[in-house]
Order: structure tokens, then C-alpha cells, then sequence
């Protein structure tokens, strides 16, 4: 009867959905080749790990968000400027995805449109889901991820089914050996699944809490085995070099369907959905943001949608093309995610459990 | 709403409820009643003026003397009453002063009015005063008739099985449709009289414990709080008492069919009855609802199912098919099957205008015939039928004005947006449509999926008296879903929905072969 939290099913769907998200989009562990599933295993079951010290944390204080929790343990400055760097991240990220959108729909959908026009049409349709809040959000993905989940069923299916699929590619296993394997798989751990910290900051929205953990870690290994299988059905479909080259590789995919001369072109209607899974992340990161504005200074929520719409528009044009911003997402900023990722949050769990202990003490004494 | 009520000059706000029935009305009015009746006709007529149909009867010598508002009267009610008030002149003074005048009263019940306000809205709502001599206050006897309409098949909500009963203009008669269907002492009827000058009687309807009571109280208190002059129709009510005011849909379901509405006072719902109108109100409704008809669940549930199923369809059809051609055709043609992309290209070869405004002007066209269709006397009608199907959709296509692909999408989107049942719902998609063809000419594909999320987005924010209007679907709930996109059959329906009745109750026993999997 109580409406006023968000409740399990929704806010699984926006895991789910979160999680999905712009992956698809790109070849993950590229350059292992063949191997891609192997690194991708390794880094999700590391992300795995990383989930469990997110719930962890949350199980340790399920009243308090992200921000809540920086400034309680670290202390009101330090608090705040932790606090900050994880805002930051999290609108940075946001503003990765839009760049993402934008350069997806331009180079899909809207050849002659200015990209500027495209980003800042996508930069208010996601500003405005941003304003109704959290709670809508995970409510609209609810009604969204049957779509999502049809779409891609109905994908995977017809490629499998005209027979794009050639298992030879899988081979030869680990042609060089584990090394190029394991050097890959930090940069996956950090895109996608060291993203999950941002959960953080909804965990306490959720109104049921009672089976939360299980329902989470079940749909974090459905979507990473989904995540996998996608990955790979792009080498098994293009081949290890051409699925590394080409931009996105899954509408490249997508593109060789051909049925009874009717469902060509897919693609155009698939990266709908691309869409959607890359707006939901999209939103998250920014709810997450605005919710750190809105934690750290004490102001209203609301407030703070338009000043981080403008940050996040701004900083979608950092880089000048799209290559550079591949490159820019690749080889600068994925080596610090880590920090941000898993270091800040170990931190975070040590000093709460050195709080906890000392209290557990304290009450003792 | 209540911001514009604020603006209202205080003395209308002074008056609004049961009390004022015409502003300025003498102070006298407020005093106690005398007991001379000459005094209180000369106050009556001073308020009534001297219309023609206000008749003042004096029997036996000024000492019962009748008033009445004949066009508001049955006159076999009133001869009855004169009867009645001649055989108690035979009885003897006793009877006229004691409690025994209402029992000696056959032709309808008898209330007394200690003020002339009293009286005066008794007379207004179809009342006849009757003043004793030597006796405190009026009498007002009901017996209100005047013309009414026969309950007849409701013409805006038709179905092939079901009962052929709509509501009327007369809220007692509709009162009766409904306590026929739901012979229960559960059934309550709230009234309230709103309007400062139409005193309209405005009945909420509602099953107890099976409604929710805090959905109750909020009906009650958002009726209490309007603040008008008039109340001419349901849809002044709904506007007042909706949760949002600025939302393309509707909030608030009407029907015209006593069956539906017995059926949503047994889902839990609250129903708004209003004097004056066919078209009953009820709250909380979700998205779903107005995709349902009664007649879902008189037919067999696989097709019924079906055809929930359909409508849906439409639902997406009517909003999406013209923006999604103009979106294809100007942006994406590769996406055509080539054959399909050949014919189309070739079609659209002749024509002058771009997909958008060819579209546009195809839509405008059509929703100008809707109109006219509607406004017409029903004589000229065929003129229109010739006119729309020969003049705008043969020979346009035939003079290379439109295509003859933008003519089927057209009607067809038409079509679909008559499948919808409920005509609130209907008239929504009619204006997302535009801004959708709008949004789909200028930036293609990507341009309809930037308005249908914000639509979405809306939709999913948007509440009922508290019921989100997703409901079954977001947030999920599994138990109210048997009833949305397919109807079980009804051995297997054996809860009320979720939300919004009180508790989830059991609507019936189990069936024979139910027993096992229901805990």
C-alpha cells in the first residue's frame, strides 16, 4: 500500500537495465581476441566481488546513501571532498554515455543533423526523467525491460538462426597464452562492472530489503552471462579482428540479417534499444550526481538537475572527435576509475568496520 | 484549481455550500419561520418573484396553504397531497399540529423547514411547501417529477452482450439502476449538493469494506472543497477533483453504463454520481482500465483477452503509425524492404509536399471531418460521408495532392483510435499524435523515441487518488495483472485487484479445481 519507496521488482529492472546498459555497444576485452568471454568471465566475477562489498557496505548502515556514509565515516570535509570526487565521477561518466548516445545516433540514425543538436535533445529528454527523481525512473525502466528483453531475444535468435554464427572463431583458445587475458581484464573490471558503486547511492531507496542481496547477485550473473554471450556473438558472427576494429560492432552484427527479404535492416530499429539501455545508465549517473549535490550541501534535489545538465552537456564536447573520445575512455581515464571504483569504497568499508568495532567495544565496556 | 477558487470574490465564496440557494436573498430568509402563513407567502413570493409557474393554493380558508414549483412537480403527487390534506380538514385541528401530519402524508415524505432558506430549497428540488395555520415552520412534502428521459441503450458506450441500460439525466433514477445491481446494505450513497446557483446533487457510490476508506474520505474532501457557481456536468466535477490538472490523460473514468459501474464499486472503487448528467465518474482508475469495456467480462475470456490485447495495439497504433511512416520515409528509407521502398518512392514521386506536412494535413483533415461529423444535424450526414471518403481520399490521391500510402495510414490510425473504449482515453492520443509526427519529420526515429520517453515518463509519475496509474505493470503487481492484458476466466479471479480495494479480499470460494494451488 505504501508507494512512497520504490519496491524490489522496479529497482531490479533498473540493475538490469543499468548493467546492460552501453556494454552491448562496444567490444569488451578486445584485445584478447578470441578469448574476449574469458577476460569478461574473470572481470565479472571480479565485479562480483566488488557487488559483495556494495552490499556489504550497505548491510553495515541500509539507512544511510553514499554521500550519507562519506560524511559520517570520513568526517564533514573529508566527507565532502570524497563526496564530490564520487559526484564527479558519476557526472563524468553520464556525460561519457551522452557523447556515446549522441555519436550513436548520428552515425546510425541522423547522417546529416548537427551532433550538437542530437546531444542536446538526448541532454533534455534525460534532464527532464532526471527531475521526477529516482522512484519514476526505476518505475519507467520496469516498463521499458520487457521490450528490452523481447528485442534482444528476437535478435540473438535471428542471427543464430540464419546461421551468421560460426563457431570457429572461438578458436584457438588463448592462442598467446594467459597473459594477454589477465592484462586485459582490470580495464574491464572498471567498464562495465566496477560501475555497480554507483548503486550505493540507491540501495536505501528500496523499500523491501528482505531478499535485496540474493535478488541483486542473481541479476548481476543473468546480465553478465548475457553480457558474455553478446560479446562473443559478435566474434562469432565478424571474426576476432573485425569485431576489435569496427566501431560497434553489435549493429555491424546486426546489419548481416537478412530474412526473407523483409527484416534487413535491422540495426536502425535495434539501436532503439541501444538507446534505451545507454539513457538508463545515463539517467542513473546522473541521478547520482545531482543526489551528491543535493547530499553534500544540503539543498534540494531539483536544484541541482540544472547546473549538472549544463556540467554534463559541457563535458560531453571534451574531446573533438569521436576517436579521441574512445581513446580518451580507453587509455586515460580507465586507469583511474580504480581508485574511484574500489579504492574509496575499501577505505569507506575499513572505517566502517573500525567504527563498528569500537562502538561494539564501547557498548561492551 | 483551488488557486483560481482563492481569486473568487468573497461573496460567492461566502455562499457556496447547501445553504445559499440565490444570492441576495433577504435576510429574512435566515429568520425561523412564523407561524402566519400569510407571512411566509409574502417572503416566498418576494424571493421567487412572480414567475408563471409559481402557484401558491390557499384551502379551506388560509388554513393549509400549498406552494409549489409546477414544473418541478408530478401533478398525480400533488392531487394525492391535496387528497390527502382534505381528508385530514375532516379529521379535526389534532391532526394538522401533531406528529401525525407526516404519517397522514401518502404522496411523499415529509421533512419540515424551520427557515425560509430551507423552505426555498425545498421548493427549488421539486418540494411542495405546505403551511399550516397557527403551526411553527413549513412542511415540505417531495413530490418532484417533471420530465425525465426513460432509461435507454447508452448511446456512447454500445456493447453486443450485456445490459442495455445507460444512466439518465435523473441521479434517483440512476440511484435505482445501481441498488438494483448491488442488493446490498454495504452499498452507501454520500451526497453533497454543489453549486452556488445549480445546487447540484452530487452522489459519491461506494461498497463499505470493500472500498478503500482513505480513497472515500479524499472523494469526500475534494468535493467538499470546490468552490463554484455551477456544476452542469461530470466533467466540471473531474476537473476539480483530479490529482493533476495539466496531464493530456485522463485521471478519472466516466461511463454512462450502471453495469460498469456496479462492477467497479465491487473492484473497490468510489463512483461519483451527478444530477443533470448520464456520465457517471470513478476514481481510482489506472492506465489499463480505460482499455477495458464491461462487455470483457460477459464474453468468453479467450476473447475477450484477445481483443484487451488489440486495443492496446490500437492504443500504439494511433499514437505512433503516422509518425512512424513520416519517420521511415523521410529518414530511414533503407529500413523499407526494397520492393516496398520502390512502390512507396514512386508513390511519393507525384506529390508535392514533404512526408511531414503531407501528413499533417491528411491528420488536420481528418479530425476536421471527426468534428463536423459530430456537430452535423444528423441529416446532412451522408453529405459528409461523400465528401470525406470520395472528395479528400480518392480524388486528392487521384490529383497527386497526397499519396495513396498517407491515406491508408491515415484511416487507419483513425480506425484504431475508435477501438479505444473509453473516449477520454481516445481524445489523448488524438493531440500526442501531433507533437509525435511533429517530433518524427525533424529528427526521424530518434526524434519519437525522445517524446515517448518523456510520455512515459509522465505516465509512470502520474497518480489516481493515490493508486499510481501504472499500477499492475509499474510497480508490478502480479495479482492485478490477471486482469489487464488477459481476462482469466472467472472461476480463477478470486480476489479483488490490489491497491485499490481495501484489503486484498476474496472476491469468491476457490473453484473445484483451484483448491490446491490457492494458499
Amino acid at each position: 500500500m505504501n508507494f512512497a519507496k520504490s519496491r524490489l521488482p522496479e529497482f531490479i529492472a533498473s540493475f538490469a537495465l543499468f548493467e546492460v546498459g552501453s556494454t552491448t555497444l562496444f567490444q569488451i576485452g578486445a584485445e584478447a581476441k578470441q578469448d574476449a568471454w574469458l577476460v569478461m568471465l574473470v572481470a565479472a566475477l571480479a565485479g562480483l566481488l566488488l557487488l559483495l562489498m556494495h552490499l556489504f557496505i550497505h548491510r553495515l548502515d541500509p539507512k544511510r546513501d553514499l554521500y550519507e556514509l562519506c560524511l559520517t565515516y570520513f568526517g564533514k570535509v573529508a566527507g565532502m571532498f570524497f563526496g564530490s570526487i564520487f559526484a564527479a565521477y558519476f557526472a563524468y561518466e553520464a556525460s561519457r554515455n551522452l557523447r556515446d548516445l549522441g555519436e550513436l545516433a548520428s552515425y546510425v540514425l541522423l547522417n546529416r543533423t548537427p551532433i550538437g543538436i542530437i546531444i542536446l535533445i538526448a541532454a533534455l529528454v534525460i534532464a527532464n526523467s532526471v527531475r521526477y527523481g529516482a522512484k519514476v525512473v526505476f518505475l519507467s525502466c520496469l516498463v521499458m525491460i520487457p521490450f528490452i528483453i523481447v528485442s534482444y531475444f528476437v535478435l540473438i535468435s535471428m542471427i543464430a538462426g540464419v546461421g551468421l554464427i560460426h563457431f570457429e572463431n572461438m578458436l584457438p583458445g588463448m592462442e598467446n597464452g594467459v597473459l594477454p587475458v589477465l592484462k586485459n581484464v582490470p580495464d574491464v573490471i572498471a567498464f562495465p562492472f566496477g560501475q555497480t558503486v554507483l548503486f550505493l547511492v540507491f540501495f536505501p531507496m528500496i523499500h523491501q530489503q528482505k531478499n535485496m542481496r540474493r535478488a541483486v547477485l542473481v541479476t548481476y550473473g543473468l546480465t553478465a552471462i548475457f553480457l558474455i554471450l553478446v560479446n562473443q556473438m559478435n566474434v562469432l558472427v565478424l571474426g576476432p579482428k573485425l569485431a576489435e576494429t569496427v566501431t560497434f560492432p553489435l549493429l555491424q552484427s546486426v546489419q548481416l540479417i537478412e530474412l526473407v527479404e523483409v527484416f534487413e535492416r535491422m540495426d536502425i530499429l535495434f539501436v532503439l534499444v541501444l538507446f534505451i539501455g545507454l539513457g538508463t545508465k545515463l539517467v542513473l549517473f546522473y541521478i547520482g550526481a545531482v543526489a551528491g549535490g543535493s547530499r553534500i550541501t544540503g539543498t534540494p534535489y531539483k536544484k541541482w538537475v540544472i547546473p549538472f545538465g549544463i556540467a554534463i552537456f559541457g563535458m560531453s564536447f571534451i574531446s573533438p572527435n569521436f576517436t579521441h573520445h574512445l581513446w580518451v575512455g580507453i587509455d586515460v581515464v580507465l586507469k583511474w576509475y580504480p581508485i574511484i571504483q574500489i579504492g574509496l569504497p575499501v577505505i569507506l568499508m575499513i572505517l566502517m568496520l573500525v567504527r563498528k568495532n569500537k562502538r561494539g567495544s564501547d557498548v561492551a565496556s | 484549481m483551488r488557486r483560481v477558487n482563492r481569486n473568487r470574490p468573497p461573496h460567492i465564496r461566502r455562499k457556496n455550500k447547501a445553504e445559499g440557494i440565490v444570492d441576495g436573498l433577504s435576510e429574512a430568509a435566515d429568520r425561523p419561520l412564523g407561524c402566519s402563513p400569510a407571512e411566509t407567502v409574502v417572503l416566498i413570493q418576494e424571493a421567487l418573484g412572480s414567475s408563471p409557474d409559481i402557484h401558491i393554493r390557499k384551502m379551506a380558508n388560509d388554513t393549509f396553504v400549498i406552494s409549489y414549483i409546477d414544473s418541478l412537480i408530478d401533478p398525480q403527487l400533488l392531487s394525492e397531497l391535496m387528497g390527502n390534506l382534505e381528508s385530514m380538514l375532516e379529521e379535526g385541528e389534532e391532526v394538522r399540529s401533531t406528529e401525525r401530519f407526516a404519517d397522514s402524508i401518502s404522496a411523499g415524505s415529509v421533512k419540515v423547514a424551520s427557515t425560509g432558506r430551507d423552505m426555498l430549497t425545498g421548493m427549488l428540488s421539486g418540494a411542495a411547501v405546505v403551511l399550516v395555520d397557527g403551526v411553527e415552520g413549513a412542511r415540505v412534502v417531495s413530490i418532484s417529477g417533471g420530465s425525465r428521459r426513460s432509461v435507454e441503450e447508452p448511446s456512447s458506450q454500445t456493447v453486443i452482450r450485456g445490459p442495455k441500460e445507460g444512466f439518465t439525466e435523473d441521479i434517483s433514477t440512476n440511484l435505482s439502476l445501481l441498488r438494483k445491481r448491488l442488493r446490498t446494505p454495504d452499498l452507501r450513497f454520500e451526497n453533497r449538493v454543489i453549486g452556488t446557483y445549480t445546487q447540484t446533487q452530487v452522489v459519491v457510490a461506494y461498497i463499505r469494506g470493500i472500498a478503500q476508506t482513505s480513497v472515500v474520505e479524499e472523494v469526500l474532501k475534494r468535493l467538499d472543497a470546490i468552490d463554484t457557481d455551477s456544476i452542469l456536468e461530470s466533467g466540471y466535477i473531474e476537473e476539480f477533483i483530479q490529482d493533476r490538472a495539466f496531464t493530456p490523460f485522463p485521471t478519472i473514468l466516466n461511463t454512462e453504463r450502471p453495469d460498469t459501474v456496479a462492477g467497479s464499486l465491487l473492484d473497490g472503487q468510489v463512483s461519483i454520481l451527478i444530477d443533470g448528467t448520464p456520465f457517471a465518474l470513478i476514481c481510482p482508475v489506472t492506465f489499463f482500465k480505460f482499455f477495458l469495456s464491461s462487455e470483457d467480462y460477459y464474453q468468453r475470456y479467450d476473447i475477450s483477452s484477445f481483443l484487451r490485447n488489440i486495443r492496446l495495439f490500437s492504443f500504439l497504433v494511433a499514437m505512433l503509425l503516422p509518425s512512424l511512416y513520416i519517420a521511415v520515409t523521410t529518414f530511414h528509407p533503407e529500413m523499407l524492404p526494397t520492393t516496398m521502398l520502390i512502390s512507396v518512392a514512386a508513390q511519393r514521386e507525384g506529390t508535392p509536399l514533404p512526408a511531414l506536412l503531407e501528413g499533417m494535413l491528411m491528420e488536420i483533415t481528418f479530425e476536421v471531418i471527426r468534428e463536423a461529423g459530430v456537430r452535423m444535424p444528423r441529416v446532412v450526414g451522408p453529405a459528409i460521408s461523400i465528401v470525406g471518403a470520395l472528395v479528400l481520399g480518392q480524388a486528392a490521391v487521384q490529383a497527386g495532392l497526397v499519396s495513396a500510402v498517407m491515406v491508408i495510414i491515415v484511416s487507419f490510425t483513425a480506425i484504431a483510435s475508435f477501438v479505444i473504449p473509453t473516449f477520454a482515453m481516445s481524445a489523448a492520443v488524438r493531440l500526442i499524435r501531433f507533437g509525435l509526427m511533429f517530433l518524427a519529420g525533424t529528427f526521424g526515429l530518434y526524434g519519437i523515441l525522445s517524446g515517448v520517453i518523456p510520455l512515459l515518463m509522465h505516465l509512470v509519475s502520474l497518480q489516481s487518488f493515490g493508486v499510481p496509474y501504472f499500477l499492475p505493470v509499474a510497480p508490478l503487481n502480479w495479482s492485478n495483472i490477471k486482469d489487464v492484458f488477459i481476462r482469466m476466466p472467472w472461476p480463477r479471479m478470486n480476489k479483488r485487484p490490489d491497491f485499490i480495494s481495501l484489503h486484498n479480499q476474496v472476491r469468491q470460494g476457490s473453484g473445484p479445481e483451484e483448491g490446491q494451488s490457492e494458499p
